[in-house]
Parts: structure tokens; C-alpha cells; sequence
């Protein structure tokens, strides 16, 4: 792309599923669109496409739901939308999208925005977690089917949510051995979720794929196990693993040491709602969901104007929320364009899918213990190298807002911009798991990029 | 020195193109359209840079360009390894404190 400045009536951060289900019925219904996407090829995390050049083993299968992913990504392919790989949107105001895009600045001017940037990882620090080797769950799903890359030979994957089961089937089919799949939830709470997954027929399908898949490679899915520790010299060489009781606190005397050489750690997901902050929306803290989401209205329009939200960022639910979520909200876009009417299923829907997630996000509920694996040593800022025990003494001396903490200490002050320290921050430094937790600190840039990217910024 | 792993590794058939990189000054093959941390991965290259105070080894955590730990130097300018797309003949080198 060469010109700087462009202009479309619609722009839409993010080429996931809510993303390109947006972006698609919005081409059909005549409207410009632009899709600005961080990463290389369209699909998002959920439905990340191997490179052209690279085939997976033979005998390799993807679970139903990626029928679905491959329909979105199609349509999507086929319609009248430019996409824009590798675009970093840095800054945002309605009705203007500032990004960097092979290291030039470029501005998009568009009558309505669409956000629609996904989630990411939560991460809960333990003993060991800054080793080379051990990464989150999406980081190890990002290199199999991405990229094609075998992340070791015997892997630990471990942490809470319906994602530790397709970071193991990628790790499986890229003909990595996982030693031990360890759901912190215990099997009390996953009776919780049954009801909803059985009264979903494409929910249960797909859970009963993946333990087809668990069961032929012969590994297990322990409930109630967590990692207490990794440990190793410049990487990773072995994890020690526990019991964990119904609140997530390790059980005395159950540790386990095993040999790995790579660990996928996935504590749930976050929404990433820092663009929503950034352009004034309001949010909420749903712990269910992941944390702070974004308020959307039931036709995803955000509290300020012109500006709509699909997918994760309202809460965490998945592709099937996130793709019936961009269908509504292009309707619902197009409508104050001056297009027709939101019709009614359409919004049935995407309350039926959200319905059906939250359901079975009742097996997953955030568990208290977690917080009590880091010590005094454990790094929790990663950027600023600051361990526990500093975050502590500074809730003590300046005070428990997140703000208090990062000045006491740093923590959250790294070009991460609190994204990884942030979700737990509060928790670990006043020890206190059940704390109100301060809606995030934005600012501009709101994902570090070029200085002179901010200087040759248009308009 | 060389934190080179060998049960790293690629799987199933890839057959783009390979290009050359060089990093900390010893060559890397990789392929195109590889991203400097999975090109490295790849080869067994799991540290990236050092911690900034204690100077402890760091790699990959994220892969999605979120948390910064895979900053390296590429021609001496200081990106995410995991969002930098190989080129021909680029210098990489292993990252420092984020931010410097």
C-alpha cells in the first residue's frame, strides 16, 4: 500500500473470526471496507493458516470446528475488502485509525470503527516462568500451525480453559511427546460447564473430537494439577507439578518432577481492550469473561459513537461468539449508514452463542490459589525485571491501585505497556486474589512503534 | 556461545524457499516467510536477549507480538523477533533491556 492517508466507510482492527465475519457482510452489503491485521495471513489466532509452501504430516486432522474457520476465511478471501497484514494500530480516534505498516506511518479514515482485536493469554507467574522453553499456550499453537516449527520433544502444557486441548493436539501433530496436560480446574467444576456443552451440539462434537485425539496419543487430562516450579539452567529442563485444591492452592506432598524441554502455560484468556480505552468506551470487569471487557449495547455498538465492538473484547467466548458477533455488528454498521433494519435473528444468534460460552466458561471460573505459586523471587513484571517481592513492598508503601504499584516499583512501565503483568499484578502485590481491579492505564502509543512513525503520523 | 537445542526443530514438508540471516554472526538458514524468533526456534535459538537487571536469559512467551520479551537487534534497530519477517542478508542480534 503506498498511499498514507486512505478512506473507507467502515475499518475494522483485527482478521479474526469476528473480524473477517464483519468485514465480509459488509462487502456484501456494498460498503468500503478496510481490515487492518497484525498478523500475516487472515484467520486470527483461532484459525491460523500455515504458509503457502508448507503442508502438515499426512494423517494430520483439525477439529470440526475448523470447518467453520475455513468457510469464514473463504468468504472473507473472496469478498471486496482490503486487508492489511502486519498493520500496528498505534493510536484511534472515531473515525480515525493511526497504524504502522512496514515501517511507514499511515492514517485510515473511515465513517465507523469496528473493533474486533481479539484476546491473549493470561498469564499467572510460578518459579521459572521467564526460562527459555516456556511460553503461553497460544505462543506453542502460533509455532505449529503457523509455522510449521516443532517447539521440542516432551512438552508440559498446563493452566485453565477450553484452550490447553487444541495446544495439545498441535503439539501432538507436530510429533511432540506431552508428558503431562494439567487443567487446574478441578473435575467438580467441569460438571458445571456439562449442561451448557451437551445442550450445544458444536460445542459437545468438538469436545468429543479432542478426546478422541487425547485418547489415541494415550495422554491425559489431569484435572486439578497445576506446575509448581520450572526449573533449569539457560532453558528449560524439567517442571515439578502438583495437586491443586478446589481453589487452585497446591496440595503438600503430591509434587511430581518431570523432564520437559518446553511448556505451554495458559491461565485463560484477556481481552484486549486497550484501542476501546483509548477512544473513551466504557468497560467492565467480568471475571467469568476473562476480566475488563468492553460495553457493548445488543446491537455491539460501544458507548461512543460510531464505534462497535465484536468478539473477545466484549468478554471472552470464542470463534463461534466472535463470528456471530462481526455478522451483527455489520448489520447493525450498515444501519447507520442507512442500510436496513438489524433483523432479528441475526441478534438471537449471537445472544444464543454468548449463551452457550458463558455456559461452559463455568468450568474454567478464575481460581485464587494460582496467585500463591510465585515467591518472593518470582519475576512478576517481565519487561522491568521486577520480582514479587518489590511489587509487594510497594502495595505496602504506596498504596494497592495498579497505579500506586507501578509507581512504587515499575511494574507495567515496559514497552508490554502492563499486558502480561497487568491481569494479575493488583492480585499478587496486595496478596489479595479477591481485589478490585483498576481498569488498565492507556496511552498513546498504545503498542510501542517507530518514533518516527508517531512524527510522520498524517493529519 | 550457543544455547542450541537439537529436539527443536521443523515438521512436515515445507518447500519455500530458504533464505540466510545471520545472527550474533554465525548464519541461519531459514525459510521465507519465517519470523526471526521461529527461524531461530527452528534451529534450537531459544534466548533472545537478557534480562535487564539480573541479565538472565529470555525467549519467546507470547509469539503474537504482545509481550516484548523477543526483542532482538535487526541492523541494529530493536524489534519483536516474533513479528519481524526474515530478509536476505539481515544482521540480528540478541536483544537487551526493552525500552533502551
Amino acid at each position: 500500500m503506498s498511499e498514507r492517508v486512505r478512506q473507507a466507510q467502515v475499518g475494522i482492527v483485527g482478521g479474526g473470526p469476528a473480524g473477517m465475519a464483519a468485514a465480509s457482510a459488509l462487502a456484501a452489503r456494498g460498503r468500503s471496507v478496510v481490515v487492518l491485521d497484525e498478523g500475516q495471513r487472515a484467520g486470527g489466532q483461532i484459525f491460523r493458516q500455515l504458509p503457502p509452501g508448507v503442508a502438515p504430516p499426512a494423517g494430520v486432522s483439525e477439529p470440526p470446528s475448523h470447518d467453520h474457520g475455513h468457510e469464514l476465511i473463504d468468504a472473507f478471501e473472496g469478498a471486496q475488502v482490503e486487508l492489511v497484514s502486519g498493520a500496528t494500530v498505534w493510536d484511534s480516534k472515531p473515525g480515525r485509525l493511526w497504524f504502522e505498516h512496514a515501517g511507514e506511518s499511515h492514517l485510515l479514515e473511515c465513517e465507523r470503527i469496528l473493533l474486533a482485536p481479539g484476546a491473549m493469554d493470561r498469564c499467572i507467574p510460578f518459579p521459572g516462568w521467564t526460562l527459555p522453553g516456556v511460553t503461553t499456550a497460544g505462543a506453542l499453537q502460533v509455532m505449529v500451525r503457523g509455522f510449521g516449527v516443532k517447539p521440542g520433544r516432551r512438552a508440559l502444557v498446563v493452566g485453565s480453559g477450553p484452550l490447553l486441548l487444541p495446544t495439545v493436539t498441535a503439539l501432538l501433530a507436530a510429533g511432540v511427546e506431552v508428558v503431562a496436560a494439567l487443567e487446574a480446574s478441578s473435575r467438580w467444576n467441569a460438571l458445571r460447564a456439562l449442561p451448557g456443552v451437551i445442550g450445544n451440539g458444536a460445542r459437545l462434537r468438538e469436545a468429543m473430537w479432542y478426546m478422541k485425539q487425547l485418547v489415541r496419543a494415550g495422554v491425559k487430562l489431569r484435572w486439578g494439577w497445576t506446575v509448581l516450579r520450572c526449573e533449569g539452567d539457560r532453558h528449560v529442563e524439567r517442571a515439578v507439578i502438583a495437586k491443586v485444591d478446589g481453589q487452585g492452592r497446591p496440595r503438600l506432598g503430591t509434587e511430581r518432577t518431570i523432564e520437559v524441554d518446553v511448556v505451554g502455560a495458559g491461565f485463560g484468556l484477556v481481552p484486549a481492550i486497550e484501542l476501546g480505552l483509548l477512544l473513551g468506551c466504557d468497560s467492565r470487569h467480568l471475571a467469568a469473561r476473562g476480566g475488563h471487557c468492553l460495553v457493548v449495547d445488543e446491537q455491539q455498538r460501544t458507548t461512543i459513537d460510531g464505534v462497535f465492538a465484536a468478539g473477545e473484547i466484549g468478554g471472552i467466548g470464542g470463534a463461534e461468539v466472535a463470528s456471530a458477533e462481526g455478522a451483527l455488528a455489520a448489520a447493525a454498521i450498515d444501519h447507520s449508514l442507512g442500510g436496513p433494519a438489524v433483523s432479528e435473528p441475526l441478534v438471537k444468534q449471537a445472544r444464543a452463542e454468548r449463551r452457550a460460552s458463558d455456559a461452559m466458561l463455568r468450568a474454567f471460573a478464575p481460581l485464587p490459589g494460582l496467585y500463591q505459586l510465585a515467591n518472593d523471587d518470582t519475576i512478576v513484571c517481565r519487561c522491568e525485571d521486577v520480582p514479587l517481592s518489590e511489587a509487594r513492598a510497594a502495595a505496602e508503601l504506596h498504596g494497592r491501585s495498579s497505579r500506586a504499584i507501578k509507581v512504587g516499583c515499575r511494574a507495567g512501565m515496559g514497552p508490554c505497556q502492563a499486558r502480561i503483568c497487568g491481569p494479575s499484578l493488583q492480585q499478587l502485590a496486595t496478596a489479595d486474589p479477591a481485589c478490585e481491579m483498576d481498569v488498565p492505564v492507556v496511552r498513546v502509543p498504545v503498542k510501542p512503534v517507530r518514533a518516527s512513525t508517531i512524527v510522520n503520523a498524517p493529519g | 556461545m550457543s544455547d542450541n537445542r537439537s529436539s527443536m526443530g521443523r515438521f512436515g514438508s515445507d518447500e519455500r524457499e530458504a533464505v540466510t540471516f545471520s545472527f550474533d554472526g554465525q548464519e541461519i538458514a531459514a525459510r521465507n516467510g519465517d519470523t526471526v524468533a521461529m527461524a531461530l526456534w527452528a534451529v534450537g535459538e531459544a534466548t533472545l536477549r537478557r534480562s535487564s537487571r539480573e541479565g538472565r536469559p529470555r525467549g519467546v512467551l507470547c509469539n503474537m507480538g504482545i509481550c516484548y520479551e523477543c526483542l532482538v537487534l535487526v541492523d541494529g534497530v530493536a524489534v519483536r523477533a516474533c513479528t519481524t519477517v526474515v530478509r536476505a542478508g539481515m544482521k540480528v542480534e540478541r536483544g537487551g533491556t526493552p525500552g533502551e
